[in-house]
């Protein structure tokens, strides 16, 4: 059964007086507990086609159908809620708010479900204990290496334990140390049963996914 | 973690921004509250000072007569020999319900007496005034003399047309009625009816004239700052049904013309400040918006309804602008208190703490915060995902 159906998808930019298209008429299936990566050169469409499955890209046409939800279809708050539910998003360079502490970071998409005090403290300690950063917790981001802010990032991202995690170059920034660490958590989330798209121009990654997509002028080559 | 905390540590930990923010209303309140106060205590004591420059009220004998004309005001009972108004008068106006208003009661009583001048070679009829000394002088600010008043019951201080005319000098003996009285003061010349008068005291004149404890008008120096004279009027009218209470209305719009254009000159200080201001938190939000577009890129990943932005936007901008209020409403009153006694020129001011200028202010500056606000505000919760997103 498919997770995710995308049904002929395009999303085309004005560029000046230019009309660009970032994708072309993409339609894929991905299934239940995939690891994807999504490869291809500059330009050629994988990160505009990652943020249209996070229901944060309308496409110009073609439908995204997540866990059976047309989600393009749903109104502007609905949308919101579906991001906050399903959708966990981990970025190359990290994406933090830097006047919040590691904690405060980590419990950030919980401020606006109503859970207690207490569970959110509940949560984001056992989420940042995976990830360990168990002694960092009362931290702001600038006190962090790299490493340790994308594994913030990767927190934050599965603190409302989201059915899908989208990552957008996630060892962009990243020693190829630290890039083996944050991608052996993904491997491990991913062996744990969480669904991963990850964007990522580094073919030494296919090892870890298990199905990789190539994209090239907005298109699907493979 | 609610929305509000990251409002809170969004102000905390970003000082600079905040101090900013903050800064911008701050000024306006700080300068809303000495205007403010300043205004309406210079205005109070200039209210006072013009209150006691001349009477805006006089009290006089009801009559069809009309002997003699004082101030404007015609006066009865000078020529025939008797008053409708006695010194028991004086006590019910001090009576009245609006009796902290009247400021000076100056009563007076006037006859014509035979004066002997040229030492005794001649003698005049002259119009005098019993008067108390003490409240005439506060009520005519603009008297000067020649001399001293009198401190005596048989000392006169003489009109300068009246000292012309029997050819007095200063420390000079005369008789009044037969009695012996020294010129203790010649008034300096006025313009006025005083200039033709000779004024002894009241308590003197009375027995002199043999009409004890009668007055033929009495003057009121009533402070109308804080209360309407016509209300003062209606009220003494009550107490005195004998007696004809008449509003000096020249004088009290004259004093309100001068107070109240003190009062616009502060209001339209006011609203350029707030203007500014205003324009100052909208710059500074809109540019904390646009500064931003990454940080709300982040919210929108991470689940958050658009409202979500506004409300977080609005409630730093809410605790900012209500410390501003807080803050300035004490700047405010510490200028108001190094301003007003200078403006004033009286150190005896006091300024008093007021709970509701405190509402006042914190309210204004967070309605001035939220209304310059709302529009960035909304700007941010409209922001295109898309462009949100690219910055990340």
């Amino acid at each position: 059964m498919s997770l995710i159906q995308i049904n002929n998808l395009i999303k085309e930019y004005k560029s000046g007086i230019e009309k660009v298209t970032a994708v072309n008429n993409i339609s894929l299936e991905i299934k239940q507990g995939e690891f994807i990566s999504l490869m291809g050169e500059s330009g050629s469409g994988k990160s505009t086609l990652l943020t249209m499955l996070g229901g944060l890209n309308k496409p110009t046409k073609g439908k995204v159908i997540i866990d059976e939800i047309d989600i393009y279809n749903l109104s502007a708050n609905s949308l919101a809620d579906f991001r906050r539910e399903y959708i966990g998003f981990v970025f190359q360079s990290f994406q933090l708010i830097p006047y919040l502490t590691v904690i405060e970071n980590v419990q950030l998409p919980l401020a606006t479900n109503g859970h207690s005090k207490k569970l959110q403290a509940e949560l984001a300690s056992s989420i940042i204990n995976k990830v360990h950063l168990e002694s960092k917790g009362k931290r702001l981001i600038n006190e962090l290496s790299g490493g340790e802010q994308q594994r913030v990032a990767i927190a934050r991202a599965l603190i409302n334990d989201p059915l899908i995690l989208l990552t957008d170059e996630p060892t962009g920034n990243l020693d190829s140390k630290t890039s083996e660490d944050i991608m052996n958590i993904f491997r491990e989330l991913n062996r744990l049963g969480k669904n991963i798209i990850m964007v990522t121009h580094n073919s030494d990654f296919k090892k870890y996914s298990s199905r990789n997509i190539h994209l090239s002028d907005g298109k699907l080559i493979c | 973690m609610k929305l509000y905390n990251i409002s809170l540590q969004s102000l905390r930990r970003r000082k600079s921004r905040t101090i900013f923010l903050i800064f911008g209303l701050l000024l306006a309140v700080a300068s809303f509250v000495t205007l403010y106060v300043v205004s309406e205590n210079v205005n109070k004591n200039v209210a006072e000072n013009l209150d006691e420059f001349g009477a805006n009220m006089l009290i006089t004998p009801k009559s069809d007569g009309l002997n003699l004309s004082y101030g404007g005001v015609a006066i009865t009972g000078v020529t025939i020999e008797n008053s409708s108004l006695s010194y028991n008068d004086i006590a019910k106006i001090k009576s009245i319900k609006n009796k902290d208003n009247l400021r000076i009661i100056a009563p007076k009583l006037f006859n014509s007496i035979k004066v002997q001048y040229l030492d005794g070679i001649g003698e005049i009829n002259v119009v005098a005034a019993g008067v108390n000394f003490k409240d005439e002088v506060r009520l005519k600010k603009w008297w000067r003399v020649i001399g001293n008043y009198p401190s005596q019951e048989n000392e006169i201080l003489m009109g300068s047309e009246a000292s012309k005319l029997l050819e007095m000098k200063l420390n000079q003996k005369t008789s009044l009625n037969g009695e012996e009285f020294l010129v203790s003061g010649i008034l300096e010349e006025t313009g006025s009816q005083d200039d033709g008068l000779i004024f002894l005291d009241l308590k003197k004149s009375q027995e002199l004239f043999n009409k004890k404890n009668e007055l033929s008008l009495i003057e009121i120096a009533a402070r109308c700052y804080d209360c309407p004279i016509e209300e003062i009027v209606r009220q003494t009218s009550s107490k005195l049904p004998g007696a004809k209470v008449t509003a000096i209305k020249q004088t009290i719009e004259s004093k309100m013309t001068a107070i109240h254009r003190f009062e616009h000159f502060s209001l339209g200080i006011s609203a350029v400040i707030l203007v500014i201001s205003l324009l100052i938190v909208f710059t500074n939000v809109n540019a904390s918006v646009n500064e931003r577009t990454k940080e709300i890129g982040i919210f929108m990943s991470v689940g958050f309804r658009r409202w979500h932005i506004i409300k977080i936007i609005l409630l730093e901008v809410l605790i900012a602008s209500f410390s501003a209020g807080v803050i300035g409403f004490f700047i405010g009153i510490a200028g108001a208190k190094i301003i007003t006694p200078i403006l004033s020129m009286d150190d005896s001011i006091t300024i008093n703490f007021s709970y509701s200028l405190l509402l006042l202010s914190a309210g204004m500056a967070v309605t001035a915060g939220l209304l310059a606000s709302v529009l960035p505000a909304l700007k941010a919760a409209r922001l295109d995902p898309t462009v949100a997103f690219r910055s990340l």
